[in-house]
């Protein structure tokens, strides 16, 4: 559930210094779209991404003159110029589910990992986030399947749940009690690693638990 | 009277998935043998036992390696391989290549009439899960991807095209031939994320060379006859139309009928009757009517025998209304 164990280390980093030019050669080379800005003890500064450095690319509309003039100035720029200074980061000791709410608010595509000092030790993107969830909930991997169980609030729910899943040998991965979202009734959702879905129901219907999918309850009367 | 070559081995029973409750299960093939003695007499049936598939035919689908691993675990007596799901016995290796060479038989026996046979293959272990160097969800030996690569070397049929209508998608299929603009898989089944093993999303198409040479059809829980029959017209129609197959083979699963909780589908009877026919309507259209029916899946006892027997009824009906 650590960021840690899911981040790219060490990331590349330029220092406010870094020419443009270096820096988008850097992003080509490596295809990458976000660099951490670091001073020289390697602590962070800000952060530029592709965005910034084709923003500050002369643009096609311009004519020969005026593009040539600007290619000039470009050539010199630095990133001090255009980096944002005020970004956000992650402590290395963040969870997965620190970084979602951090990349849920700042709108981002990566955050910079520091330690206590500041010092940039890695990157996290959306995508590292995406593949750790996928893993994490046991999703692409061939041969699962998401069982819906009713909720019907009674308070040992989940302990009959898993100990009939657990009883049958029924492998398990991701369990999400839903509450009741947005007015629809409360549900519990388990990944179950097996093709037996009819040993599954009748495990659970023996544990008095009620599979549902949606459009379809399921009856046992032909079990 | 119409025939049907009903290929089967009485060694098939003996693949033993263990005392506990799995549903793949010898029963599932006597169902269906009383079924098709109920019917005898509607039908000329044939029974015909297939020889082994030979490792050489094997190994167009399955590693060398995935393949002694398979038969070390029968031998040594182990219950089960990869995944407790995967049951087997002493004797399911050499049963799982008897279950493979039905549908060689069937093709030899459509090859051999200028008026092709009407061939249903009742084999079990299922295989359409089985992929190269993986046991899943109950099978081996993938049979029709090996029939499938028989069906080009042996009689030169070179375009393929192989229709899946168990519930659930056939991944071990579809992973043999994704990359193959030869063979043309199409599987209608229950949408993935409801269902086991959770592939076939329609955005699945094929890759490479094979890229447009795959057709997934999810289906929602709940959903049966009316969006099969539409998904036929609308869908797959035009793309067999279109691939111009050579030979047709059919994954047939039953565990779509609304009584079979192995999925959340609600098929009736009727409609493996209507698929029967509507497929044999194809091949005879579209291939000199060469098609090879395999079964796959159906674990819902009494609806698996009536099933097959309306889907063998269907494929034997073929040109009947012009008659």
């Amino acid at each position: 559930m650590f960021i840690a164990n899911f981040m790219t280390v060490p990331a590349r980093t330029v220092t406010p210094g870094t020419l443009l030019t270096a820096a988008r050669e850097l992003m080509t080379a490596g295809n990458f779209r976000h660099l951490p800005v670091v001073d020289e003890e390697g602590c962070l500064v800000g952060i530029i991404t592709d965005r910034d450095l084709r923003s500050a690319f002369p643009a096609g509309v311009m004519d020969e003159e005026e593009k040539g003039e600007y290619l000039k100035r470009y050539v010199r720029t630095t990133v001090l110029a255009i980096m944002t200074e005020a970004v956000a980061s992650l402590s290395v000791h963040a969870t997965l589910d620190d970084a979602l709410l951090l990349f849920d608010r700042t709108r981002v595509g990566a955050l910079p990992v520091v330690d206590k000092g500041r010092k940039v030790v890695g990157i996290l993107s959306i995508r590292d986030l995406l593949t750790a969830y996928r893993q994490l909930f046991g999703l692409g991997e061939k041969g699962s399947t998401l069982i819906g169980v009713a909720d019907d609030g009674d308070p040992r729910l989940l302990t009959k749940l898993t100990a009939a899943l657990e009883a049958g040998h029924i492998p398990f991965s991701r369990l999400i009690r839903t509450g009741e979202l947005g007015g629809k009734a409360a549900m519990i959702y388990v990944r179950v690693h097996t093709h037996n879905l009819n040993g599954v129901h009748n495990t659970l219907a023996g544990a008095g638990l009620k599979t549902v999918a949606p459009g379809i309850e399921r009856s046992h009367d032909h079990a | 009277m119409q025939t049907l070559h009903f290929i089967t081995h009485p060694r098939y029973l003996r693949h033993d998935t263990g005392a506990g409750e799995h549903p793949e299960i010898p029963a599932r093939l006597t169902v269906i043998n009383r079924e098709m003695g109920i019917h005898d007499g509607r039908f000329k049936l044939v029974t015909v036992e297939p020889r082994a598939a030979t490792r050489y035919w094997l190994l167009k689908i399955h590693s060398e390696n995935y393949l002694l691993r398979f038969e070390e675990a029968a031998l040594a007596g182990r219950s089960w391989l990869s995944h407790p799901d995967n049951q087997l016995g002493y004797e399911t290796y050499e049963i799982a290549q008897l279950a493979a060479g039905a549908g060689l038989a069937g093709i030899d026996l459509v090859e051999s009439r200028k008026r092709p046979s009407v061939v249903f293959c009742s084999v079990r272990p299922p295989g359409h899960h089985a992929e190269e160097s993986l046991p899943l969800g109950f099978c081996f030996i993938n049979n029709v991807a090996v029939a499938a690569r028989y069906w080009q070397e042996r009689h030169q049929r070179r375009r393929i095209a192989i229709i899946d209508f168990d519930a659930h998608h056939g991944n071990g299929i579809q992973a043999a031939f994704e990359e193959d603009p030869d063979v043309f898989y199409i599987s209608i089944h229950e949408h993935p994320t409801f269902s086991f093993p959770g592939t076939g999303y329609a955005e699945e198409t094929g890759t490479g060379q094979g890229l447009g040479a795959t057709l997934n059809i999810p289906l929602l829980p709940g959903e049966g006859d009316l969006e099969v029959q539409a998904a036929f017209r609308r869908q797959i129609e035009p793309v067999l139309a279109n691939f111009q197959p050579e030979a047709m083979l059919i994954a047939a699963g039953f565990d779509g009928h609304r009584l079979d909780d192995m999925s959340g589908l609600a098929y009736s009877t009727e409609l493996f009757g209507w698929l029967g026919a509507k497929l044999a309507d194809f091949a005879r259209d579209l291939c000199g009517g060469r098609v090879v029916s395999v079964l796959e899946g159906g674990y819902h006892l009494p609806s698996l025998g009536a099933s097959v027997g309306q889907y063998c009824s269907g494929l034997l009906s073929v040109g009947k209304k012009e008659e």
